[in-house]
């Protein structure tokens, strides 16, 4: 029995002490937003965030992480709400600003790795508000334990929605 | 129930039919009927197709629109990114019907029991009538021959806006003409549903003309972003059926072996696993994921092959092309724009390139392995859900496979990871294994490919070489241009779980097939330099390396990827351009403008330059230095027709010879598609294909043994990240005038590497003939 406590909720979960947090998430918790990329930590399609820092959930036992906070895609605008102290009503009306940024620019193609690039991207702006595009860079080549992979190539869409979330953040809204 | 009024009209050929007065609601929906001498072929070979689709009451046509003035629309394609069934689609039905983007509330896409029409993921646009604009165009007809019944005023006088017809003083909304009533469009079609191109709408219905344009043009959003960013949407990889298990597969040791003996299960660790044997197929089955994965690597290492050694390795590709292919199987193809006799031009030519150039296998490397689910019913039906780019392919493909009809398996389709070409023919790889281990089982059963399933087991992008001849005249003018194009077949349809598993599949490509899996090579990229007065383009084909001597016969097993057979083409057509430039002591641009005479050629390579900032003058760069620890910089360009929209592209590069390391440094595209019909989407789309490009022109090679690919994951396999891009400028010429939609979102991926290659000269002095440039092969370029 492992306890989890993902996007503010306690789970209780029968599962085996080895079994990587991306199965448990997907296939006991029907948490859909990570994805399964490689198996290898080598992509990020599956990245979530514990206690506010990018993991890769198809490496992590999931008993790894028990008891900690973790944040899924489905978890980001409650994360943002809470951070900003939005009422109950405005929170399930909001997305996280990441999430608005992607669907303003248009980030996503077939959007598959876009999971772990809004990951990456909220842990980001949470610790550097206004990333230099150096930075951004960094962020999702060198910061992990790989950098975050997107076949179709929307880089420079990512770095733009990056770059227009930290406005929104700034404004607060 | 409805009282009949059956008043069949003729609406510009198709046929308009009626039920009156039902007592709630109303519809009108566009079907089909087939014409010409495919309608036997049809009738016969597809019965299944005709009793599926001519039936009314099943929801299989083109177009609705409904009493409350809002509309319907389906398509045989799925979305694999390029974002058009959710954007252009709507726009060009909007645009046809002259109504708002937003009364098109629904798009169903890719379901072989829900959409009419089959066909890939690929060529949305249709070179610029996809099937979509002539079903919104013969629906505008019905529709206005409805109004000017029900207003008594002559067709020709009415006129639409936001979906109300007006004329004579009068109105009436294209909801309350359908309303009360069950109204049919029937339209003719020709193609084969199951076929790589699915059905073709016929006929030439009446257009709106490009200047009373009001939605097309506009960047309208992707309605299916805001559902996947907000973890909102069904993809592939989130479908669980009742009962379902998860399952592994252990695929041969080599691309040739047999089965020897299939491992056990251990069952004191995986006590719920099984292992399912179908010919050479081994598959491991769980209740669970983990012990799925678990389970089955512990059954791979205790399954036992036979060994295989019959491809050339890596090292040995191009000497095994040139030297031991038979190439004379397949009739040599000669290029419709081949003109003259370059052959004693060339041989008293003053300047005079003579070429080899070589492209490598790449992989298509999805960023999530191909998956399915399939649930095999006790009576026969087949439900398959996955994520392909040609559900009704699949469908006739699994039939085939199981000896059924395609009556019998419906594809359900969903949004998963870009496939870039990969499963356009049908199939992505996990499909047929899911159903036979469903069918095993019998219950649904859930594959999943693991990273180096998808590496190892996958197509690739067929390698190719290519021998160019170019004579220069003394006013330094192209004289001769002669090309010989060498290709293993480029397009293997079969599922890989039925070859292995030794079940019915269509042939291995061979010489004479009816579809794109023919060996014979076709001239895929157009001449563009129409004043060369003496050209000769040559393709010539054969079997895919391996596929013989396989036991297996798998082999290398290729398949189209963005922009197929005409980037193995255009690469060395553009560079040895780039050269032919040189050699007349040109500008690269000029050149190519000098010897251009189609306007819109001629057009993306001023715009390219003008946006480059290019610097006119000859290559290589007065400086050019092949050596030394610092980075010199270069700029090359490239040009292409594809799918009537004009590309030129220029790359300005900075190489460090001592490393041979190459950076991109910017990457400017120009852009004519004809009508430009979603800018953003248009933009996105030609964006991701520049960094793709990067990837294949400077780092992607399928790397291999006599037994194998050895490549099994990322690192392995590099494909561009975020460093890796440069800055990315789009300029996209928007051409009313030409009438119709080119595609966008491939050829911006091809033209790169050619760019790339002549800004490498243009640094350097030094010229590679290879791809990739990985930096040990351009550092071997720069010291020879």
């Amino acid at each position: 029995m492992v306890t989890l406590n993902v996007n503010g909720v306690r789970h209780e979960v029968q599962a085996p002490d080895d079994v990587p947090l991306l199965y448990v998430l997907r296939n006991d918790l029907q948490l859909i937003g990570p994805q399964f990329g490689c198996g290898l930590a080598q992509c990020g399609a599956c990245s979530v965030l514990v206690e506010g820092k990018e993991v890769r959930s198809c490496i992590t036992p999931a008993a790894s992480v028990a008891g900690q906070e973790i944040t899924t895609l489905e978890g980001l605008p409650a994360r943002w709400a809470k951070q900003k102290g939005l009422s109950a009503d405005q929170a399930r009306n909001t997305l996280h600003p990441v999430q608005q940024a992607w669907i303003e620019e248009q980030t996503p193609q077939c959007g598959f790795c876009q999971n772990g690039m809004m990951i990456k991207a909220t842990e980001l702006l949470e610790s550097n508000p206004q990333p230099t595009l150096a930075q951004i860079k960094e962020a999702f080549t060198t910061s992990g334990v790989s950098p975050n992979l997107c076949r179709c190539g929307t880089y420079a869409a990512i770095i733009e929605a990056v770059q227009h979330a930290a406005t929104i953040m700034a404004k607060g809204r | 129930m409805a009282t009949m009024s059956e008043k069949p009209a003729n609406v510009f050929g198709p046929t308009l039919s009626r039920r009156q007065f039902i007592k709630a609601g109303g519809v009108l929906v566009v079907g089909f009927s087939f014409v010409g001498p495919e309608l036997l072929k049809a009738d016969t070979a597809k019965s299944g197709t005709l009793k599926n689709t001519l039936d009314p009451t099943l929801p299989s046509s083109w177009i609705e629109i409904h009493p409350d003035n809002t509309v319907l629309i389906r398509t045989g394609k799925s979305d694999f990114g390029q974002g058009s069934t959710f954007t252009a689609y709507r726009q060009i039905v909007a645009e046809e019907l002259s109504v708002p983007f937003e009364a098109i509330t629904t798009v169903v896409a890719g379901d072989t029991d829900r959409t009419p029409d089959g066909s890939g993921a690929f060529d949305f646009l249709g070179h610029g009538t996809p099937n979509i604009r002539k079903a919104a165009a013969y629906t505008h007809q019905a529709l206005l021959d409805l109004a000017s019944e029900r207003l008594g005023v002559s067709k020709d006088k009415l006129s639409v806006k936001d979906g109300i017809v007006s004329g004579g003083g009068k109105t009436v909304s294209y909801g309350d003409l359908v309303k009360n009533q069950q109204l049919k469009l029937t339209i003719p079609v020709k193609g084969d549903l199951t076929s790589i191109f699915g059905l073709t709408i016929e006929g030439n219905p009446p257009m709106k003309p490009v200047g009373e344009y009001t939605v097309i043009g506009k960047s309208f959003k992707n309605s299916i972003i805001s559902s996947k960013v907000a973890a909102k949407e069904t993809w592939a990889t989130d479908v669980r059926l009742p009962g379902m298990l998860h399952a592994r597969v252990v695929h041969p040791k080599t691309l040739g072996s047999t089965l020897v003996s299939a491992g056990s299960v251990d069952k004191s660790k995986f006590p719920n696993s099984q292992v399912v044997v179908k010919g050479n197929l081994v598959g491991v089955v769980a209740p669970t994921e983990w012990e799925a994965i678990q389970a089955a690597d512990q059954v791979a290492t205790a399954t036992k092959w036979t060994e295989w050694k019959g491809l050339p390795g890596n090292a040995k590709l191009y000497q095994h092309l040139r030297e031991e292919v038979d190439w004379t199987s397949a009739p040599v193809e000669k290029s419709k724009l081949s003109k003259g006799d370059p052959g004693p031009v060339l041989a008293s030519a003053g300047k005079k390139l003579s070429a080899t150039y070589q492209l490598s296998y790449m992989k298509h490397a999805p960023i999530g392995p191909t998956m399915a689910v399939a649930d095999v019913k006790p009576d026969g039906m087949v439900h398959i859900h996955t994520h392909n780019q040609n559900p009704q392919a699949l469908r006739g493909e699994i039939a085939m496979m199981l000896g059924t009809s395609i009556d019998h398996v419906v594809v359900h389709s969903y949004p998963g990871p870009g496939h870039y070409g990969r499963s356009n023919g049908g199939n992505a790889g996990a499909e047929d294994e899911a159903v036979l281990l469903s069918q095993a089982v019998g219950k649904p059963v859930r594959v999943q490919w693991m990273r180096a399933d998808d590496m190892q087991w996958s197509t690739q992008a067929a390698a190719a070489f290519s021998d160019v001849q170019i004579a220069v005249d003394d006013k330094s003018k192209m004289a001769a241009y002669q090309i010989d194009h060498y290709m293993p077949a480029m397009q293997d349809d079969r599922p890989i779980g039925a070859i292995i598993a030794g079940l019915p599949t269509m042939p291995a490509p061979q010489v004479k097939s009816d579809s794109v899996t023919s060996t014979v090579n076709g001239i895929e990229d157009p001449w563009v330099y129409a004043p060369v007065p003496n050209v000769m383009e040559r393709g010539h084909g054969t079997f895919q390396v391996g596929q013989k001597a396989s036991p297996l016969a798998v082999g290398l097993r290729d398949h189209s990827m963005r922009t197929p057979g005409q980037f193995q083409q255009n690469y060395p057509r553009e560079l040895a351009m780039s050269e032919a430039a040189s050699l007349a002591g040109a500008d690269a641009i000029q050149f190519r403008i000098d010897h251009a005479s189609e306007e819109r050629a001629i057009g993306v390579l001023k715009a390219v330059r003008d946006a480059s900032a290019w610097d006119t003058r000859p290559s290589p760069r007065p400086d050019a230095i092949s050596t030394g620890t610092r980075p010199v910089r270069g700029r090359g360009v490239s040009l292409m027709l594809r799918s009537g929209t004009y590309w030129a592209c220029v790359c300005q590069i900075a190489v460090t010879p001592d490393t041979g390391m190459i950076a991109v440094e910017k990457y400017t595209v120009a852009v004519d598609p004809g009508i430009v019909v979603n800018p953003v989407q248009l933009k996105r789309n030609v964006a991701g294909g520049a960094v793709m490009g990067i990837g294949h022109a400077l780092f992607e090679e399928v790397m291999f043994d006599e037994s194998g690919i050895k490549q099994d994951d990322w690192i392995s396999y590099p494909i561009p990240t975020m460093k890796d891009i440069p800055e990315i400028e789009v300029v996209l010429l928007h051409n009313p005038k030409v009438g119709a939609y080119g595609g966008g979102s491939e050829a911006a991926n091809a033209l790169a590497a050619p760019a790339i290659a002549a800004a490498l000269h243009d640094a350097t002095g030094k010229i590679m003939r290879r791809l990739p440039m990985k930096p040990a092969y351009v550092q071997a370029v720069l010291k020879a």
